[in-house]
């Protein structure tokens, strides 16, 4: 699609948010087709602007060339709607629902919203977490198996996402799908491919995990058995592959500078 | 957690406070004395430091560095407590680096601060070097929340504080940035007068041509040893001319060595700025410090300023007293865990390599 289209888009566009590589809008092709959503990777002034345009074009093409891939092997990933990589434009289904981090103890409340939190000043996190889910109809134990299954069925597929946590899975909101489970009235999203790439080895799958084991242990607290369940459903739709990756991961943990070499 | 406001742990002293802190992680030694005085304020009495600085080309051996601290200690700390102008009867701790650094160098500060204990009957603090910056810095820029970066010649790390404890987002995977640009100094010949890092800094606003280097984020970690690598193919690539001078009128595609210093510093500072705008807007916080060596790269302090007022948030930074390794940080950070009841016992008082900024139960804050 031509960039002056973009432009127009932009313009009639809502912003919805800004994240760390991108500006988010909620826009309308036509007036007709369902909304969708516009990832806008504005110019990073901070960087020389030949690195800012290499990287903000690849980054782009990247992040839709993933999708693409996903979607293809049955990975649940926003369908893309345009792709503009020159002018760092990507728009892709809208997704009614919530980010999994907001459904889980000690990650709502803790976000750019915090402002309003502090006016309220009541004690959110695990009850109202809680809440959130019973909306979703699944139990956080469900929920974190719906996690291992999709990072399974992605890296299956050898894509590494390059960016797991828990603010890059959604779940779509019951009144908005119709699922072919009954007992699950949901699905489980990953969102964000703009740090991912293609990649067979196991090196890099696992190192894809412990960044999501990083990501749960900093943003949930006391979540280790959380992440436990993750990988165990995990396991079992890698089925013969896991074991390498397991255990290149537990030589992954080991990184890292200054650790304790304990043991 | 931004947003909430909880009552501080820490009790307003019914008397003033006074610490002696001493550093020598790597190839500075410092000393420093602060005051807590009984109205919350805090003052830096005194803060010097000695640097040993290798010929150009050369990095800083463990066992020579060791021999640096050794043969300056005294000299500093007296010259600390003259300055100060404080008897050392008066104070109420001897704060010293348990780590993370260099083993040896770590050995003779902690034997200093040993015998300074021992001599004068004092309680000892070990102190996490990468705390000890953190707040320091916080306490200077009067930076309520904000999400870290340090980076040092050892360390690169992105950090918030959550839970009574400074967790880690994200790092490098291999070698931290002030080695990198140290290592790239050496490679081409640059002074370690005043550091590596400064004269590559001067360098690199001379460079004009960006030079393409891996970019390597993942997540909210970094790589860099690769870049490195990169960096110092280029010295042998044909174009390059190590007095940046060209051959003739028709030598126009040439690669000088501040061009390199250049690439070198704004694709390592990008990636730098990119792990932390993904940590700020992963916890929502507005507020960016830099604490560590590299710190003072102006360029680097340049960089975040602009990431962090596309954010509308700001960016606290300190000058080279207070960012390059020094002793009244580890004063500041001893002094607050002492005021929190922590001492460390003789028995205990050992030292680390291997010492991470989140094993520290930052007691002193809700």
């Amino acid at each position: 699609m031509a960039s002056p289209s973009f432009a127009a888009l932009l313009v009639s566009a809502t912003p919805i948010s800004q994240g760390a590589e991108a500006k988010v809008y909620k826009a309308n092709l036509t007036s007709e087709a369902p909304p969708i959503l516009l990832k806008y990777r504005f110019q990073k002034h901070y960087r020389h602007p030949t690195l800012d345009v290499s990287l903000t074009r690849s980054r782009v093409a990247g992040e839709a060339r993933a999708l693409l891939k996903c979607l293809r092997s049955g990975v649940n990933v926003p369908g893309i709607r345009m792709v503009d990589a020159a002018a760092g434009a990507l728009g892709i289904e809208w997704i009614e629902g919530k980010s999994v981090r907001h459904l889980l103890p000690g990650g709502a409340g803790e976000d750019e919203e915090a402002e309003d939190v502090q006016s309220e000043d009541v004690a959110e996190g695990e009850g109202e977490s809680v809440d959130a889910l019973n909306e979703y109809g699944i139990s956080v134990e469900t929920l974190m198996r719906l996690i291992g299954v999709e990072i399974g069925k992605m890296h299956l597929a050898d894509i590494i996402h390059g960016d797991l946590t828990t603010s890059n899975m959604m779940l779509r909101h019951p009144t908005s799908f119709t699922s072919d489970d009954l007992e699950i009235p949901t699905e489980l999203v990953l969102i964000d491919f703009g740090l991912s790439y293609h990649s067979t080895l196991v090196e890099d799958k696992a190192v894809d995990l412990y960044v999501l084991e990083r990501a749960f242990s900093s943003t949930h607290p006391d979540s280790e058995p959380l992440f436990t369940s993750v990988l165990t459903a995990y396991a079992a739709q890698l089925g013969k592959e896991w074991h390498a990756i397991s255990r290149r991961l537990d030589e992954v943990r080991l990184r890292g500078r200054k650790r304790s070499m304990v043991g | 957690m931004p947003g909430r406001i909880r009552k501080s742990p820490l009790e307003t002293p019914e008397r003033p406070y006074l610490a002696l802190g001493l550093e020598g992680s790597a190839n500075k030694f410092g000393a420093g004395i602060i005051r807590h005085s009984k109205d919350g304020s805090t003052s830096v009495l005194s803060n010097i430091r000695h640097t040993y600085i290798t010929p150009p080309g050369e990095g800083f051996q463990p066992r020579d560095t060791a021999l640096h601290h050794r043969e300056w200690a005294l000299k500093i700390i007296k010259r600390c407590i003259a300055q100060a102008g404080v008897s050392i009867q008066e104070l109420d701790c001897i704060c010293y680096t348990k780590g993370p650094g260099m083993g040896a160098p770590l050995q003779s500060v902690a034997i200093i601060a040993r015998i300074i204990s021992l001599l004068f009957d004092k309680p000892l603090v070990g102190v996490n070097h990468c705390v000890g910056h953190i707040e320091m810095g916080r306490e200077i820029t009067g930076a309520q929340n904000p999400v870290v970066l340090y980076v040092s010649g050892g360390n690169t790390q992105v950090i918030a504080y959550s839970r009574q404890c400074y967790r880690i987002f994200g790092e490098t995977l291999d070698i931290a940035v002030g080695n990198c640009l140290d290592r790239f100094a050496r490679v081409i010949d640059l002074s370690n007068d005043p550091s590596p890092g400064y004269n590559i800094e001067q360098e690199a606003k001379k460079g004009k041509r960006l030079l393409p280097l891996p970019y390597a984020t993942k997540g909210m970690d970094v790589s860099l040893s690769g870049i490195l690598t990169s960096t110092e193919a280029y010295t042998s690539d044909k174009r390059f001319r190590p007095d940046g001078i060209r051959k003739g009128t028709e030598d126009d595609d040439i690669i000088t060595p501040a061009d390199l210093c250049f690439s070198l510093q704004e694709t390592v500072f990008a990636m730098l700025v990119e792990i932390t705008e993904r940590a700020m807007a992963h916890i929502g916080s507005k507020e960016v410090l830099i604490v560590g060596g590299v710190g003072c790269n102006e360029r680097l302090q340049e960089m975040m300023g602009i990431m962090a007022s596309e954010r509308g948030g700001q960016v606290f930074a300190t000058d080279e007293r207070f960012c390059i390794d020094n002793g009244i940080m580890i004063a500041q950070a001893g002094l607050l865990a002492f005021r929190m009841g922590q001492t460390t016992p003789l028995s205990e008082s050992t030292c680390t390599q291997r010492f991470r900024t989140d094993e520290v139960h930052v007691a002193w804050r809700a």
